[in-house]
């Protein structure tokens, strides 16, 4: 066996040679010496690998990625997970409340007839909202519009709100306190209503 | 009575995907380790490795790279991110590598005189020039040694892991251990034991 059928065959760092390889180890000591240098190489990254073995990812990373993992399985914790799912929710949950609105006034227009007197253009009733239904923060301002929606739950001071934009029936204002003329009750009008954390709408603002 | 045998990862991938978050728990602390000393002896920088560990397991979570069991095993498609996460990092500038500058005013000077260089590896200063000689290789002659030498991954899984043949992994593995050979030797006669015995003048 020669210097090349030495290398060739030879397991990368195997602890116990061949009888072949012995014999060429005792006859060549370049290659022995070589062999030698090697294989205390490999004892020293195994002694490397055993020295960082207990090295491990610092245990914030775990913290995050588990409140990761708990937001992407809409479990909990969606403010550290990704927030793709944020608009779809926030356009779902909006959907949801025209659509809602639309049937309360749908249910509400029923009676209407029976309301009707002379003429055509009658100014429907306006209901005030109730008065304990209080709006803190942004939402209080006497000027900005928005009108608490009856039964919603009170928005929190630090509470986190968001706010969209939806078209809605001109009769849905009528629930709200807004006199609305009976022949544009079917329009479209813009509103911007206000999302609780809990994605339930929280207030409503006429844009018109 | 049967011994509870520990799940495999594609079973505890299959609970974490259904939402079961002990199972993702159980999966990262299984995994985490080594995709971290992987980074972290990759880029050099405790940071990136953060970094990186983080986002590979984000990947899994979101399942944006598509695990394949058919292909490859849950630890190797989770190095192979690594891997790509550390180039993208090292490209971009971001690792703090540190390489051979502050070597030999450190540990290797206060090696002891020795005539084989390689029997300062028995001691924590020799570990410690070993680990720097590693993260002074080039990138392919690296990955090959941190993972199948300090990580034990086989062949067959660094292969997947690199995206090239068995063959080739043995090659660049053979290639990888001589140059640190040859710079654990050069760092050697560079050291200033050595250097003290260079002639300054020459007097005949």
């Amino acid at each position: 066996m020669n210097c090349q059928e030495f290398w060739n065959t030879m397991p990368e760092l195997a602890p116990e040679a061949e009888a072949a390889h012995f014999e060429h180890l005792q006859e060549c000591c370049a290659c022995a010496a070589l062999l030698n240098r090697q294989r205390t190489l490999a004892s020293g990254l195994r002694m490397l690998a055993a020295d960082w073995r207990c090295v491990e990812a610092p245990a914030r990373v775990q913290s995050r990625l588990t409140a990761a993992f708990l937001g992407q399985a809409g479990l909990a914790a969606p403010r550290l997970a990704s927030r793709w799912w944020v608009p779809v929710v926030t356009w779902a949950t909006a959907t949801a409340v025209v659509v809602a609105l639309a049937m309360f006034l749908a249910r509400d227009r029923q009676v209407v007839p029976a309301h009707r007197t002379t003429s055509s253009r009658v100014q429907l009733a306006a209901v005030e909202p109730p008065a304990d239904l209080e709006m803190p923060g942004d939402f209080s301002d006497a000027d900005n519009d928005f009108i608490p929606i009856p039964n919603a739950a009170r928005i929190e001071p630090n509470e986190d709100l968001d706010l969209v934009r939806v078209e809605v029936p001109r009769s849905a204002m009528i629930a709200l306190g807004y006199a609305v003329n009976e022949d544009r009750a079917s329009e479209p009008v813009e509103a911007e209503v206000v999302l609780g954390a809990d994605g339930l709408a929280r207030a409503v603002r006429f844009l018109e | 009575m049967t011994p509870n045998l520990p799940e495999t990862d594609d079973e505890l991938l299959m609970r974490m995907r259904s939402g079961d978050e002990q199972a993702f728990v159980a999966l990262y602390r299984r995994r985490q380790a080594a995709i971290y000393r992987f980074a972290l002896h990759m880029s050099g920088s405790a940071t990136v490795a953060e970094d990186v560990t983080q986002e590979v397991f984000l990947a899994l979570i979101r399942e944006e790279c598509g695990f394949d069991p058919q292909r490859g095993t849950l630890s190797g498609y989770l190095f192979g991110i690594a891997r790509k996460l550390v180039l993208r990092h090292v490209e971009r500038g971001r690792s703090d590598v540190a390489l051979e500058t502050d070597l030999e005013g450190s540990a290797l000077a206060e090696l002891m005189v020795n005539d084989d260089p390689l029997a300062d590896l028995i001691d924590r200063e020799g570990i410690e020039a070993l680990r720097r000689s590693v993260l002074a290789l080039p990138r392919r002659y690296r990955e090959v040694v941190v993972l199948c030498d300090l990580e034990e991954v086989d062949y067959g899984e660094a292969a997947f892991v690199l995206g090239c043949p068995i063959g080739t992994v043995r090659s660049r593995l053979h290639r990888a251990r001589a140059l640190l050979l040859e710079k654990l030797s050069q760092r050697w006669h560079h050291r200033p034991s050595a250097m003290a015995l260079k002639p300054i003048r020459c007097l005949i």
